[in-house]
């Protein structure tokens, strides 16, 4: 693991993170530890039920832990009372099925986390044609999803996710409903934007050819981290 | 792309479901416009017949008829001397159905009173005096029975001449046949009884005098009740009664509007509900999905009432012309009225769309990583 020069550094601290279901009879996370630094690209990796996507949730305050304590640059995630604001603000979301909205069209659903800005309907329109240039879609812009090809509309997605400047990148499975060739070329895409924007990006994946990108993997079983190491090869 | 974005697209996904619902509403709206439209213009008729006679107070009993119960004649004995009192006009009115018409104003006059003098002659003259065997016809009236000077008209057992048309500028004085008092005494076996006193008042008298003299007159004559003119319809307690059943059917048929379009929006809220989760996940506030959903029953309830009200409008005016309403009154749908209609409807989808939304500002944004 990374040793950060301060505090200040760590993007995310967990110590004793735990999620339970159903009254306990479920344990999707059973205890996890770990400290993740600014700019670092982690791939977390482990099969179905591993508790990894349940992670990425916390990781996004789009659910609260049983027990444990997270914090995000050095503050508790789950005592912030603006979490609509670290969503919008903070991090930036990338879904394995997309989650666009299917009757607005690319330019629109990039615009749909701007709404929580201070941005005018002018400064919206053209930060997400930007956004859009930036990952390949100038041309498609006024396209609706349905017509758009899974790489495409996954392309939609990350300008959406980057739509506020986000610092950190959140991707559950980015890959997971594209080909092989179309995957290449987003997980490409993602690394670019990561490369250029300098965000942290946490990307969830079971396919380890996808994770070997990354330089640090943290590998997930039974709701437990049982290695997280250190790529020193990043292909 | 604005916020409205969001509330028009919410709408216009689902065309037939938010046009059916649409529909709804402007039925419950509709209802409200034609019924309260009604009920009110008839108070207002009475009002406008009232004044075109030129009438300050009428004395009567409305009890729980549409028209006053007959008492005594010799009433008008007892009014006349009173300070402030001009003139008296006694009458006796009656709703009764009129050969091919259902219900006419029938109304008689006491022969040379005041009441008489507001008619314009289209046509024809007036009754040389109370004896004779005749009627004039308000021009509404004359064209609802087909009726021409000269023509003979059958009122209960007694056919009556046609002797003139007249513009008695008021819906329900058109909508009347006019007679000498005597003549519809004889013929309802009403003889000595009247059931209306119309009163002119002095120039200059003040509302205070006015007043006065009412409570005056209602002591003096214990068997009917002095009002105002303007507040003569509302002292019926039928109209009251038809008043509140029309505000009841109506509020009815609101209802209905109110289930439908709370029906519509949680078909809405549940059929999104991965897509308010995701808006959720990428940072919207709670309070921004609330509104989209209220706006977007807001919405719904503008379009219905704005639907509702041209169906009621134009109902009701084609209502009034059928020959069973015709000449009995001017439905009131005056801007004021018809705006409120609109305000129903946006109150009744904003109140629709609050357990909606609430349901949607419970959903978990965990919920977008699903699916």
């Amino acid at each position: 693991m990374p040793i950060p020069n301060g505090d200040s550094d760590w993007v995310f601290e967990a110590s004793g993170l735990k999620k339970e279901h159903d009254d306990g009879r479920v344990q999707a996370l059973r205890g996890v530890d770990f400290r993740i630094q600014q700019g670092e690209f982690v791939a977390i990796v482990g099969p179905s039920g591993s508790g990894k996507s349940t992670l990425l949730q916390m990781l996004g305050a789009l659910d609260h832990p049983s027990a444990g304590t997270l914090t995000y640059r050095g503050a508790s995630l789950v005592e912030r009372a603006d979490l609509a604001s670290y969503r919008a603000h903070e991090i930036g979301f990338i879904f394995q099925a997309f989650h666009l909205l299917p009757t607005f069209t690319a330019l629109e659903n990039v615009q749909i986390p701007m709404f929580e800005t201070h941005r005018s309907v002018s400064e919206r329109e053209h930060r997400a044609i930007e956004l859009l240039k930036a990952v390949g879609l100038e041309t498609r812009q006024h396209h609706f999803p349905a017509k758009l090809s899974g790489g495409e509309r996954q392309r939609v997605a990350i300008a959406r996710s980057l739509a506020n400047g986000a610092s950190v990148l959140l991707a559950d499975e980015p890959t997971g409903n594209l080909d092989s060739e179309s995957a290449a070329l987003i997980l490409d895409l993602i690394v670019r934007l990561r490369r250029e924007q300098h965000f942290t990006l946490i990307l969830v994946t079971h396919d380890l050819g996808i994770a070997r990108q990354a330089a640090r993997i943290i590998e997930m079983k039974d709701g437990r981290i049982v290695s997280d190491a250190l790529n020193k090869e990043p292909t | 792309m604005t916020f409205f974005t969001f509330v028009t697209r919410g709408l216009t996904r689902r065309p037939v479901r938010t046009g059916l619902t649409i529909v709804g509403i402007a039925i419950g709206i509709a209802a409200v416009v034609g019924l309260v439209g009604i009920s009110r213009g008839f108070e207002t008729s009475w009002q406008t017949g009232m004044k075109s006679r030129g009438t300050d107070i009428v004395v009567s009993n409305m009890g729980r008829g549409l028209t006053p119960k007959p008492f005594s004649a010799t009433v008008v004995e007892r009014i006349t001397p009173l300070p402030h009192v001009a003139e008296t006009c006694a009458l006796l009115v009656d709703l009764i159905s009129v050969e091919k018409a259902d219900m006419m104003i029938v109304s008689a006059r006491q022969w040379g009173g005041f009441s008489w003098k507001n008619l314009k002659i289209v046509s024809g003259r007036l009754p040389n005096d109370a004896a004779e065997r005749a009627v004039v016809l308000g021009k509404t009236a004359a064209e609802v029975l087909g009726k021409k000077v000269g023509d003979t008209l059958q009122l209960e057992t007694e056919e009556l001449a046609v002797v003139g048309i007249v513009d008695g500028g008021a819906v329900v004085e058109d909508g009347s046949v006019i007679l000498s008092l005597p003549l519809l005494q004889e013929i309802t076996g009403n003889q000595g009884k009247i059931n209306i006193v119309d009163l002119r008042v002095t120039p200059r008298t003040t509302k205070e005098e006015l007043t006065r003299l009412c409570a005056q007159i209602t002591g003096l004559v214990p068997e009917a009740r002095a009002v105002i003119a303007g507040d003569h319809i509302r002292d019926s307690q039928a109209y009251r009664m038809i008043s509140a059943m029309s505000w009841g059917t109506s509020l009815l048929a609101v209802l209905v509007g109110v289930l439908g379009v709370m029906n519509t929006m949680l078909m809405t809220v549940f059929e999104r509900t991965q897509e308010i989760c995701v808006l959720l996940a990428i940072g919207w506030k709670r309070s921004r999905i609330v509104r989209m959903v209220l706006w977007e029953s807001a919405l719904l309830g503008f379009l219905g009432g704005v639907g509702g009200v041209l169906i009621g409008v134009v109902g009701v005016q084609l209502l009034v012309t059928t020959p069973a309403i015709r000449g009995l009154l001017e439905p009131e749908l005056n801007p004021q009225f018809l705006v409120m209609a609109v305000a129903i409807a946006v109150v009744v989808g904003v109140v629709s769309g609050v357990y909606p939304a609430w349901r949607s500002s419970r959903l978990t944004p965990s919920h977008a990583l699903h699916g």
